[in-house]
């Protein structure tokens, strides 16, 4: 029985190609538009992640009182020790330890004197350590618009229009004078490996990008970091997961009379995000629910005119002697291959499609060219598990849901005109 | 470079002559006087209390009249073979470890130096007393064992750094022991208090002194003179940018 | 006349399905107008934050004044030129005097910027009214963002330092004498606003500024003495360019949306084309061309976006001013993105953005049921009689 269903749908084009593609379309559709709304809302609350807050961050309290001034004199010492017991006590979580910094970056000319300087901010993140996991949270590779990406210490990676601005390319020297932890001078030369488009367009004005390992030798922070990053694994942020762990560190590592004792924060706390990450999933909710109750109109109208169609067909089968209800389950079987058939494809189309959105992302950076913003340049989509179900489901559904009310026209038929309407 | 200013007022020799009541002019003009040298090598250290410890940075400098100074930084290992070079009103720096010579202007002035209370336009200042400023002594008193003058010095122009200055006076040896610097409002922003003052080669000089950035908290940074030695004949290379990477 | 009449009857007659096509339509509609309007909203308001808080109606800088660098600060000022001087005392500008100074909010040294403004300015929406009695300190105004990064409260009295045109170092006590509630942190992050005259005095710049705010609606754009008008295209290209990708990011949700309501429009024509090759072959035995058919089929799917558009009506319309009216909560965090906006975006629904959205699903309707008619084209009559299609 089955098997002649879909040996009729493999071979009546027009009852299998047409309604396929139709779901499949549609499906496609549910699909990119989900992932593209989810891309959306994850990028901004994975950039804020990426770049500034991780999942959760661990710094001294005093760092964290003044945190937007960049205070390395307060940073937090003893961090492989604190990493190690965070990578014991939660072997799930990818930590990394970062540092921010100011100061200026001078240009030398071929005498080794000043050329030009420009103020800069900088952000040194472990690059050579086999399983830093920087190189995939700042999708540093991707972001090289000049040179390349660092290969060995003392290599940095520069704005592009900073680049600009100095009038210096990859391969150029520019030394980065800050001061160290304790207030000393710190003088260190690089070398310019790439220029990167960090997204964030105060950033590609003006940052650079070095290794954690040479930021602390230049800054003499030997062992002691701004501040200690923690990630989810699959890098979605899991409020409750992130509230328990930040409330187990502190009760074991924060001691409120030691300045410099460390202190967990979670994303939304970090950030400031916290009602803007619940407006957002609300909103993600509804225009999701909307569309969905869009598309399942619309493949239940496409399930309604498969069925139309094969009106005549229909009325040979009822001349022939065959039952009113089998002819109805048949039409139900048929749409239901067809449903899960085109969701498939749809699916499968529409998480590709998604999946290659999501590596490479709609850039819209040329629009923002002037502009100061903390905003990132590019749209990207996000595949989650969701995508795989939020087309086919209702996919299969509606196509069902639309055979089997355009299928109840088969009891209207009467028998005695069937011929007659048969008549060429 | 103040750091260079403060180790000159540090080191005003005494004038072992003694005149009965001489004029705020001629007072400013012999603490001048006798701050000023052809020449002279300094070793000094300076005590940066930190927010996190204190730290401790040993100098040698090499001075050529007020305007020009070279300084090569001894201890800790980190900062040792850090030069600096002062030329009239340019400043440039020297690291070994990278092998560049950067020069210090605009808003790099105002950064602390080292970690100190002194920032690089401290350092910039000019020394002279009687040429920027006009004094008038307001009272007498005692400090560190030592009659003294307490005088108020009025900047003379308007582009003087500090529109005001209070000092005390060592009435016989012209030794500044106490210093406050005020904002044109009449606040005070810096102060100076020398701890210890010792004779060396026919000077009396202050070897110990605090200086206290008095807006910002903590302790201000500790200045000492290990060593000090006049009239040294320091050849002219020595005051070259070439020098700095020597 | 005949045929639009014809494709009226043929479409209502259609029944159920035309209703479901239109219902798809009309989501369409309205999704397209709401996320314009909250677009619109956005921006709008970004606008008028900006306009009433930064820029009136445009501004003359100081030939060395540039937002972007800091270290320029030093170097932007001057006096005023005599035409826009002229202005100011007719109270149709005001000037604004930067620049650098140090603070320390206990004991803290920070870079922060000291911007002095006329205290009984009636131009820009600062709250700079209450500078105008401090007491024996200086009366400074700061905003909430910087109330929270220096832990100042009203009434705490903070030091700052200084150094004056000569670069003489001076120093006060500043007195926190109000902290304001702004939607635009480019009047807050890090700066303080005092009375414009005793900051001339402290920095001994008397007559000077940095800019000058021209008053709203201002249409002065004279050359000023080597200071360089800046008008406000030029002042809020950040926010257009910014409020352009948020619409790029609507515009790709809708399109997607859009694609979906002619997904099963695209599908009823094939399907009404295929089925009623009779119908199609008797009006051409009737003397109907072949042209007039296409329009025909081509005018009976544009017709369901008008259907639509009535649909969407009925429900957008209350759906829309209900939003338009209660506005749409933003918390207040989102502006630490450096954005100006206000804590509840109020959607802007305007004429030409309805009339603009009808006519651009008008057009799509009408594209895509064109297509699937063309086949029409290749039609003989009589295979058509037959219900045959080539």
């Amino acid at each position: 029985m089955i098997k002649f269903l879909i040996k009729g749908l493999l071979r009546d084009r027009s009852r299998s190609l047409f309604p396929v593609l139709t779901v499949s379309s549609g499906v496609f559709l549910a699909v990119v538009l989900y992932s593209f709304m989810n891309g959306v809302i994850a990028d901004m609350i994975n950039s804020t992640a990426r770049y500034q807050t991780g999942h959760v961050k661990v710094m001294t309290q005093a760092y964290a009182e003044e945190s937007n001034q960049m205070p390395n004199d307060l940073a937090l010492t003893g961090i492989n020790e604190i990493t190690q017991t965070l990578k014991d006590n939660y072997p799930d979580m990818i930590w990394t330890a970062r540092i921010k910094f100011g100061g200026l970056l001078d240009i030398p000319d071929e005498k080794g004197e000043t050329k030009d300087q420009g103020p800069v901010t900088g952000l040194a993140v472990d690059l050579f350590s086999p399983s830093s996991p920087e190189w995939d949270l700042l999708r540093i590779e991707k972001s090289i618009i000049r040179g390349r990406i660092p290969v060995e210490r003392g290599e940095i990676l520069i704005g592009d229009e900073f680049a600009g601005k100095l009038d210096i390319a990859p391969g150029d020297t520019a030394t980065l004078i800050s001061s160290t932890m304790f207030g000393s001078m710190a003088i260190y030369n690089f070398k310019i490996a790439g220029t990167v488009r960090f997204g964030i367009s105060a950033m590609d004005r003006g940052a650079i990008l070095a290794d954690i390992a040479d930021i602390q030798e230049a800054l003499d922070m030997q062992d002691t970091a701004g501040e200690l990053l923690g990630y989810f694994p699959d890098n979605i942020y899991n409020d409750e997961k992130a509230a328990e762990i930040a409330a187990s560190f502190n009760r074991q590592f924060k001691d409120p009379d030691d300045r410099f004792s460390p202190i967990m924060r979670t994303l939304p706390v970090e950030s400031g995000l916290s009602d803007y990450i619940a407006m957002i999933d609300s909103m993600g909710v509804i225009i999701v629910s909307i569309f969905i109750a869009a598309m399942s109109i619309v493949l239940w109208n496409s399930g309604l005119m498969g069925s139309l169609r094969r009106y005549g067909e229909i009325g040979v089968r009822l001349a022939v002697g065959e039952n009113k209800t089998h002819i109805y389950k048949t039409l139900i079987l048929e749409s239901l291959f067809i449903g899960i058939f085109g969701s498939v494809i749809g699916t499968a189309a529409g998480t590709g499609v998604s999946y290659l959105m999501q590596i490479y992302g709609i850039d819209y950076g040329y629009l923002m060219k002037n502009s100061s913003m903390m905003i990132s340049n590019v749209y990207r989509a996000k595949v989650s598990t969701g995508s795989f179900f939020i087309g086919f489901i209702p996919g299969i559904v509606s196509t069902v849901l639309g055979a089997s009310i355009a299928g109840t026209g088969i009891y209207r038929r009467q028998t005695a005109s069937l011929f007659k309407e048969l008549e060429v | 470079m103040k750091y260079i200013a403060l180790v000159i007022l540090m080191i005003t020799p005494a004038f072992l002559f003694s005149q009965n009541n001489p004029s705020p002019a001629e007072i400013l003009k012999k603490i001048d006087d006798n701050t000023i040298s052809d020449s002279k090598v300094v070793i000094s250290r300076m005590v940066i209390h930190g927010r996190r410890g204190e730290r401790t940075v040993r100098a040698k400098t090499w001075q050529r009249n007020t305007s020009d100074s070279f300084t090569e930084y001894l201890d800790p290992p980190r900062e040792k073979g850090t030069k600096m070079l002062k030329l009239g009103d340019q400043l440039w720096t020297y690291s070994p470890s990278t092998d560049r010579t950067i020069m210090i202007s605009g808003h790099m002035l105002r950064q602390s130096v080292m970690g100190s209370d002194l920032s690089y336009e401290d350092m910039m200042e000019d020394p002279f007393l009687s040429s920027l400023y006009e004094g008038e002594i307001a009272g007498s008193g005692e400090l560190l064992g030592r009659q003294v003058w307490i005088m108020d010095l009025t900047a003379k122009k308007d582009d003087t750094a500090y529109a005001r200055r209070k000092i005390w006076v060592d009435k016989e040896r012209y030794l500044i022991l106490k210093e406050e610097l005020y904002a044109k409002s009449g606040k005070l922003l810096k102060q100076v208090d020398i701890h210890e003052v010792k004779f060396i080669e026919g000077r009396w000089i202050a070897v110990s002194a605090t200086y206290k950035d008095v807006l910002k908290e903590g302790d201000g940074t500790e200045m000492m003179i290990e060593s000090i030695s006049f009239d040294e004949n320091i050849p002219d290379y020595i005051f070259s940018k070439a020098s700095l990477r020597k | 006349m005949l045929i639009i009449k014809l494709a009226l009857k043929n479409i209502l007659g259609a029944g159920l399905r035309t209703w479901l096509n239109v219902i798809a339509l009309s989501f369409s509609f309205v999704a397209i107008i709401y996320m314009q309007g909250l677009y619109n909203g956005m921006s709008d308001q970004m606008e008028k934050i900006a306009i009433e808080a930064e820029y009136a109606g445009g501004q003359y800088w100081h030939s060395s004044y540039d937002p972007f660098d800091p270290l320029t600060l030093d170097d932007a000022h001057g006096k005023i030129p005599d035409n826009l001087h002229t202005l100011i005392d007719r109270g149709e500008a005001i000037p604004i005097l930067i620049r650098a100074a140090s603070i320390y909010p206990n004991g803290r040294f920070q870079n922060a910027l000291l911007k002095g403004i006329p205290p009984d300015q009636k131009i820009l929406s600062i709250p700079s009214g209450v500078l105008e009695n401090g007491g024996t300190s200086i009366p400074a105004l700061i905003g909430g963002r910087m109330a929270r990064s220096t832990g100042l409260k009203k009434g705490d009295y903070l030091t700052v330092r200084w150094r004056d045109t000569n670069g003489t170092f001076d120093a006060d006590e500043f007195f926190i004498s109000n902290i304001m509630k702004t939607d635009d942190s480019a009047i807050d992050n890090g700066q303080l606003w005092i009375p414009l005259e005793k900051m001339r005095e402290m920095m001994d710049m008397k007559g000077e500024a940095t800019i000058v705010v021209l008053k709203s609606g201002s249409r002065f754009a004279e050359n000023a003495g080597g200071w360089n008008h800046k008008n406000l295209e030029f002042l809020m290209k950040d926010i257009r360019a910014l409020f352009l990708t948020k619409s790029i990011g609507g515009s790709i949700f809708y399109i997607i949306l859009l694609l979906l309501a002619m997904l099963a429009l695209f599908d009823t024509q094939i399907l009404s084309i295929f089925r009623r090759r009779k119908e199609m072959g008797t009006l051409m035995a009737l003397g109907m061309t072949r042209g007039t058919l296409i329009q025909l089929f081509t005018l009976e799917g544009a017709i369901h976006s008008v259907l639509a558009a009535v649909a969407a009506a009925i429900y957008g319309i209350p759906l829309l001013t209900y939003s338009a009216r209660t506005g749409f909560g933003l918390p207040e965090s989102t502006d630490d993105f450096g954005l100006a906006i206000g804590n509840r975006i109020f959607p802007s629904f305007t004429g030409a953005l309805v009339a603009g959205s009808i006519l651009l699903v008008l057009t799509v309707t009408t594209i895509v049921s064109y297509l699937p008619a063309r086949k029409i084209a290749k039609l003989e009559p009589t295979d058509a009689l037959r219900g045959k299609m080539t």
